[in-house]
């Protein structure tokens, strides 16, 4: 590691972005030496994305400072990046679909512009697309190119100017596993033409097999690295990218909720009602061998089996974007399936409609809360009643007066903190608005709930009301899944857990949990 | 009901803005300012005759508005009720010409069931372009007021076409007295109570139906009623629906009643103002109502500034387009129609 010693490809130091009011990195600093492959990793919002966009110039800093092998770069400015030799290929794809391959390239140029036709273009660019092993006509166009072709030219395109410093965020994501070799060998390739490359991923197994320093990032902060991957294993990197070290509880639910404890002690707090619920009753939810079509809404499930009990909290685990949306939607009728089945209680819902579903006690707590949960704008006895509302005609009498004093009522005994339930639903807090999708779902009929992501980006007070209520939901003889991204959530409170992975269930696993077997399936490390 | 006073009041502001903003256009032209608002007070509602001159504007308006209201409460912003309006007095016309011979009592309900389907069509086509396909419903509703007008000169000039007209302005053939729901004043029972009549079976639907309140929640936020089950098309078509049918409705009015007839063009200002009126009221029902006859007032003053101070009737233009450019600066609408702007660049 001699290079080490010399000028950093990119540095930044102490860079900080804000959203609004949500810090995407704080006082990031990181050196990534040239001429290596570098890996950033960590789970989704770890602020790996923003980091990317900061060097490419898509986004300035707060705070905080770039240089490219030495010389500082003005922030905010892609021009100035791009003049620098940084590039970024994005991870959806940016090149226009309509546009060939010669012209996407004559538009990527930093070349003055001129006047060329179709002919002097496709031989411009023939000898770039052939340097880099890229076989396809410069004259095709972008939007007929299989995936990995596309990729190909993406990377292409970044290169055309005389770029030192290739950033791909998730570069993998879209690829198939084939596709994947493919582009690890032409990364490897740029290496040695003496390109820097920082990748962006988050499956372990990709990171060991192309990269040679790996960083993590999580929740915006710089956790460890660039460390020589050639010292570590997968398991390591694993728990890096979680962060179980300090998050372990070993009894009582605050422990989890504030981070404090040993680690290695997962004993699970949470006490079923039921040893085992009568297996002999079919379960509440069933789902068989679904498979969904590809949207745009993330990745597809594949084959995924999941079975639920009445009185049993199943908690679902994985890193965000392995097909938990897409499973949710599909229990909720929204998804495409192109093969398997779902049963309420045994009876075949597949064809059912949400409606329907509801009428036999699903509810759903949807990820965004803001979005999805509540309408922001409307008053709290509308976004209440709503669940109720669609239950019958839609023409039937209404009286909102006494809606607004059953909201009332409903909502003191679900301790929401507002003045009257005619004020905008966007004018309480995180909490209590989740308390007021609360109110709406887990009412007397609700029998399967669905709660994904509920505990985020709420107080420690709001996250244990909420796993009480699903607690006490559960021990009603509901069956609640729980999507959650944090692994403390789930163990603290789930009778099993599932990992899911790339749309497809990865393992199972009941209490004592392994975090070291869970962590390694979450990340695809033990495949 | 704090929030609605707080909009009614804010809307009245406004207007009072506008107003000023007029006058000192007014003034600034050469005219009295006081004289022309005191004659435009005394046109709409003072004079003798004035609260009927003013009713027989604002009703087929807050038939026409209570229905563009209910369009925007649940999330499309219909721009078409003046093709709506058109395609309604067509249609009622050509029931009108087919039934005749009938007698009234079959003729009148016909044509109003006729015009309000034709409302209904001409809002039916641009809200499946906009499920079917997500084709913005600004664009296809707007040009949809063109086609309508020029589907109206056609048959007036063509297969309706009065021989005996004058040539200045196309017209259908007058229709038969026994058929009129009112005379050339237009203010007769059978307007006066199917303007209550639909008042009141939109003011039940909006506050008083499951329906009302799931479509104010889909209009603001579609993908939440989404994931409790709602089919928000569903939700949102049948507003536009409805909102079609009653500028249809209107247009039957218009027809049956003062005007006897339709005309190439013939009040070519009301779709638009009834947004106006819909944009004022906030969409509430009672506040359109109120709304429509502060409109209809202005409508029937600007016929009589011509006479008092030797203004043209189109400064009531101004003084609308005025009222439009306040409310709308306000108004979270204009989100959507910078929407179409917005898609240009980008």
């Amino acid at each position: 590691m001699t290079r080490q010693s010399s000028v950093p490809a990119l540095s930044c130091s102490a860079v900080t972005v804000r959203y609004g009011p949500v810090t995407a990195i704080a006082g990031l600093s990181i050196e990534f030496a040239p001429d290596l492959i570098h890996a950033v990793v960590g789970q989704n919002g770890a602020g790996k994305t923003t980091f990317a966009r900061v060097a490419a110039g898509l986004v300035r800093p707060e705070h905080g400072q770039i240089t490219v092998n030495g010389r500082p770069l003005p922030t905010g400015s892609v021009p100035k990046a791009r003049a620098a030799g940084v590039e970024l290929v994005h991870q959806s794809f940016a090149l226009p679909p309509s546009f060939t391959i010669a012209e996407a390239m004559e538009f990527g140029s930093t070349r003055p512009g001129g006047i060329f036709s179709a002919r002097s273009l496709a031989r411009r660019w023939k000898s770039h697309l052939r340097d880099l092993d890229i076989s396809a006509d410069p004259n095709s166009r972008i939007r007929d190119l299989p995936i990995e072709i596309q990729q190909g030219v993406e990377i292409a395109r970044a290169l055309v100017t005389e770029s030192k410093l290739l950033i791909l965020d998730e570069p993998t994501a879209v690829l198939s596993p084939s596709g994947i070799e493919l582009l690890f060998d032409r990364i490897r390739r740029l290496k040695s033409m003496g390109v820097t490359v920082v990748l962006i991923l988050h499956k372990i197994r990709e990171v060991l097999a192309v990269a040679d320093t790996v960083t993590v990032l999580r929740g915006g902060k710089h956790v460890a690295g660039p460390l020589p991957c050639t010292e570590l294993e997968s398991a390591s990197l694993a728990r890096l990218i979680i962060g179980d070290g300090t998050t372990v509880r070993e009894g009582g639910d605050i422990k989890a909720l504030t981070g404090a404890g040993a680690p290695e002690s997962f004993e699970r707090t949470a006490v079923p009602m039921t040893e085992t619920p009568a297996r002999t009753t079919a379960p509440l939810l069933e789902i068989r061998t679904v498979s969904t079509a590809p949207d745009s809404e993330g990745p597809p499930l594949s084959q995924i089996d999941v079975s639920l009990q009445p009185g049993e909290i199943l908690g679902v685990a994985g890193v965000e974007g392995n097909g938990q949306r897409t499973l949710v939607r599909a229990i909720a009728g929204h998804a495409d399936l192109i093969s398997g089945t779902i049963l309420f209680s045994g009876a075949d819902v597949t064809r059912e409609n949400l409606t329907e579903r509801r009428r036999q006690g699903l509810r759903i707590i949807p990820f965004e809360r803001n979005t999805e949960g509540l309408s922001l704008t409307s008053s709290l006895w509308e976004n209440w009643s709503s669940g109720a509302l669609l239950q019958g005609s839609l023409l039937r009498y209404v009286r909102p007066a006494q809606m607004r004093a059953s909201c009332d009522t409903t909502l003191s005994r679900w301790d929401v903190l507002y003045h009257d339930c005619r004020q905008s639903a966007g004018s309480l807090s995180g909490g209590n608005a989740q308390k007021l999708i609360l109110a709406r779902e887990i009412d007397d009929e609700a029998r399967l709930i669905v709660a994904a992501q509920p505990g985020r980006g709420l107080d420690v007070g709001a996250t244990a009301f909420v796993w009480d209520a699903l607690r006490s939901a559960r021990d009603r003889g509901c069956g609640v899944l729980l999507i959650s991204s944090d692994l403390d959530e789930l163990f603290d409170i789930s009778d099993r857990v599932l990992v899911m992975l790339s749309g497809r269930s990865v393992g199972e696993y009941s209490a004592p949990y392994d975090l070291q077997a869970i962590g390694a399936a979450m990340t695809g490390a033990n495949q | 009901m704090s929030g609605q006073l707080t909009s009614v009041l804010r809307s009245l502001v406004f207007v009072l803005f506008a107003l000023l903003l007029c006058s000192a256009i007014f003034q600034t032209s050469g005219f009295s300012a006081v004289q022309v608002l005191n004659s435009i007070a005394e046109g709409a509602f003072l004079r003798p005759n004035a609260a009927a001159q003013s009713l027989r504007w604002g009703l087929p308006l807050f038939i026409t508005a209570v229905g563009v209201a209910i369009s925007f409460r649940a999330g499309y912003f219909n721009i078409g009720a003046q093709g709506q309006f058109y395609i309604g007095s067509i249609a009622a016309a050509i029931c009108a010409e087919v039934l005749t011979g009938a007698p009234a009592i079959i003729v009148i309900p016909a044509c109003f069931i006729a015009g309000m389907a034709g409302g209904a069509f001409w809002a039916l086509w641009p809200g499946l372009l906009r499920i079917r396909s997500g084709t913005d419903e600004v664009i296809t509703t707007l040009m949809g007021n063109f086609l309508a007008s020029l589907l109206l000169i056609y048959v007036t000039s063509g297969p309706l076409k009065d021989p005996s007209g004058s040539g200045q302005q196309a017209s259908s053939r007058p229709l038969d007295s026994s058929y009129r729901i009112s005379d050339s004043l237009g203010v007769s029972p059978v307007i006066v109570t199917t303007a209550l009549v639909t008042g009141l079976a939109m003011w039940l639907l909006v506050n008083r139906s499951a329906f009302g309140v799931l479509a104010g929640l889909a209009g603001r936020n579609g993908q939440m009623i989404r994931w409790l089950g709602a089919k928000q098309w569903q939700l949102g078509l049948a507003s536009f629906l409805i909102s079609g049918a009653l500028a249809g409705l209107a247009g039957t009015l218009e027809f049956m009643g003062p005007n006897g007839r339709i005309s190439s063009g013939f009040l070519p200002a009301h779709g638009f103002t009834a947004i106006l009126i819909a944009l004022v009221a906030n969409t509430s029902v009672i506040g359109t109502a109120v709304a429509s006859l502060f409109f209809g007032g202005l409508a029937s003053a600007a016929l009589y500034l011509p006479i008092m101070v030797g203004l043209p009737a189109s400064a009531i233009d101004i003084i609308n387009a005025a009222i439009a450019l306040f409310i709308t600066a306000k108004s979270a609408f204009v989100d959507r129609l910078l929407r179409v702007g917005r898609r240009d660049h980008g």
